[in-house]
């Protein structure tokens, strides 16, 4: 049951205030880019993105609309600040991971502001906690300009097909190859580890695939340590969409359905390996 | 007929006409497994499996066609090497055992999995699985367990000469898995300790065998006097290994470079006696190794087994001993047997 905000102490509206029914909503979707301890949340009219970064080659958001909170203010444009994501997300599961069906963890959020920190109220079972998260100066996000008309290769694919593929990467390898064609081999994972190469091939024509738009043969590297933590977002996801521009840098889009059907996206953008110019197949 | 298309061209090579033409290589298992992962999943969605060979950049080529159209390559390299081939005939084993792999599953799944080794000790009418421990093992912090069945449990039952055999279980294990997975039933042949134990399954599609060698039970049974049989390390067994016209003893002790060729003096007897049960087990454990590097009793084994058993039979008197009076000065310091009980790790040979 979602809390009436408590009165604020001067009269200053939140710059940001929240209530979810169902914290679980938030919290899997968080776990699914949570591959480093510390996240830039930015908040607007239309939702709350969650940013987490690495080595200035991979970036992941979490979307979370607007539309999937029961409540949901901002007061100014946009809100943004670093945040702790370790601590976040064990705060919204302060009360356990495990999903019973029935009952919920519902979640009010309020952030006053720069220098405030983020608040966060829990109830489940008439058991209330108070959290409070302190804010950091948010950093500078990299910006992968990826938008449709710079996409060369496009491809959706269902997520069960790449599941098992992705879980069991050979990590022995340093890089994830992809192949991207109109022509055979159409699309391919590869790895090449300590023990030989590895290629997993999925025809143009395969029924796990929903959409087909390769224009031009593309071999991208990407280190594998990097992508890996999107094995998470593709566990949770039912679609993949994968995107490659002129330079090879990597778009992969998870459309994700929470427990009451509503979408949600997560997407990893990743530069290609630099130490390969021409991959060889 | 486990294949459906089997394929082999044998590639000549000029230089190496005299070789067989065949292809033995080794892979790395940790290699292979990964292609094959989640057997239960690849029953799902395999629906063939492709293995190819290339031979001269070295490459095993696995490719897995599964549903959904999608092709799964592995090329997996590999080394040449020689095979190797362990000398043992089954055929002339006294000990054979058949049973369901069912049953040898159910009676390894009490034993803990950190159990190293185990010991089968067969009798015409029983059959004990039973755990192995150390001689310096603290007995009020160990399990022990022990497993007795009767012949009529297997489905086939042969036991040609009594024994105690100590093995590798973690190695058998795997074995075990595979059996249960085809379905075909597990063969069981041995001999006396020391000598390799082999496990094997065959069916009209595979063959698989695991040979596996024994500890020697030599010093286990000096300690514990009511399990031996006697009839094993009857003097009248290991003899006639030993070519005529020696003493055994002296022999024997000339051998062992710490020992006295000479009829011992009452405190070396002493430290002889208290040193040799140990020093027996410890030496053909030493030399041994682990067990899987000790193949079928060699001959320069069998003095010290005999000395062993020699003077045990002294000892215990349970048996006369042929070459009986060279052992009298040694068979005197029985008075010490007691101190046998409580034997410490000696630093030995």
């Amino acid at each position: 049951m979602p809390f009436s905000a408590p009165p604020p102490a001067s009269g200053e509206p939140y710059v940001l205030s929240a209530s979810l029914d169902n914290a679980r909503h938030l919290s899997s979707l968080l776990r699914a880019v949570h591959f480093q301890d510390h996240a830039t949340c930015f908040a607007t009219a239309s939702g709350l993105r969650v940013t987490v970064e690495d080595a200035k080659c991979i970036q992941a958001n979490a979307f979370i609309q607007a539309e999937i909170f029961q409540e949901f203010a901002v007061q100014e444009e946009s809100v943004m600040f670093r945040i702790n994501l370790s601590v976040l997300l064990d705060c919204l599961t302060i009360f356990g991971t495990s999903s019973l069906p029935g009952t919920s963890t519902a979640l009010r959020m309020c952030y006053r502001g720069y220098g405030y920190p983020l608040m966060l109220f829990l109830e489940e079972g008439g058991v209330v906690t108070v959290c409070k998260i302190n804010t950091q100066e948010p950093e500078e996000l990299l910006d992968f300009d990826f938008c449709s008309t710079k996409v060369v290769n496009k491809i959706i694919l269902q997520s069960e097909g790449l599941r098992e593929a992705f879980a069991e990467l050979d990590m022995t390898s340093e890089v994830l190859q992809i192949t991207m064609s109109p022509d055979k081999p159409y699309f391919r994972l590869s790895t090449f580890g300590n023990a030989g190469s590895a290629h997993l091939d999925y025809p143009r024509d395969s029924d796990l695939m929903e959409a087909f738009h390769c224009n031009q043969t593309q071999t991208n590297r990407y280190k594998i340590s990097l992508l890996k933590p999107s094995t998470k977002a593709l566990a949770l996801s039912c679609k993949v969409s994968i995107r490659t521009d002129a330079q090879g840098f990597l778009s992969l889009q998870y459309m994700i359905r929470n427990e009451d059907g509503q979408i949600c996206f997560v997407e990893y953008y990743c530069c290609p390996d630099e130490n390969i110019t021409e991959a060889e197949l | 007929m486990f294949f459906q298309h089997y394929c082999w061209t044998a590639v000549s090579d000029p230089c190496h006409k005299e070789k067989e033409l065949s292809l033995p290589c080794k892979l790395i298992v940790k290699a292979v497994l990964p292609v094959f992962r989640c057997a239960n999943v690849l029953g799902r969605n395999v629906e063939k499996c492709s293995i190819s060979t290339s031979p001269s950049d070295h490459h095993i080529t696995f490719q897995l066609l599964c549903k959904h159209g999608v092709v799964k390559t592995y090329n997996l390299t590999f080394q040449e090497c020689d095979p190797l081939q362990a000398v043992f005939a089954k055929h002339m084993c006294p000990n054979i055992l058949k049973v369901h792999s069912r049953l040898l599953a159910d009676v390894m799944i009490h034993f803990p999995t950190s159990q190293e080794e185990i010991t089968l000790s067969v009798t015409p009418v029983k059959v004990c699985f039973k755990s192995y421990t150390e001689e310096d093992t603290d007995f009020s912090r160990t399990m022990v367990t022990e497993i007795h069945l009767s012949p009529e449990e297997f489905d086939y039952f042969q036991v040609g000469v009594d024994s105690e055999v100590t093995f590798c279980l973690k190695e058998l294990r795997g074995l075990l898995a595979f059996s249960e997975a085809t379905g075909v039933p597990v063969s069981i042949h041995f001999d006396r300790c020391g000598k390799p134990i082999a496990f094997s399954i065959e069916d009209v599609l595979l063959e698989a065998s695991l040979i596996l060698a024994t500890l020697c039970e030599a010093q286990k049974e000096a300690d514990s006097q009511e399990r031996c049989c006697p009839q094993q390390w009857g003097s009248s067994e290991t003899l006639p290994d030993k070519p005529s016209g020696d003493e055994p003893n002296s022999t024997d002790i000339s051998k062992n470079p710490q020992r006295d060729g000479n009829a011992p003096t009452s405190p070396v007897a002493k430290q002889e006696v208290k040193s040799i049960p140990r020093v027996t087990g410890r030496d053909v454990t030493g030399r041994a190794g682990t067990p899987t590097a000790e193949a079928a009793g060699e001959a320069t084994e069998a003095p010290y087994q005999k000395f062993h058993s020699l003077f045990f039979g002294a000892v215990s008197h349970k048996e006369k001993d042929a070459t009986g009076h060279t052992f009298q000065s040694l068979a005197t310091a029985s008075d010490t047997e007691e101190d046998l009980g409580p034997l410490q790790s000696s630093p030995v040979l």
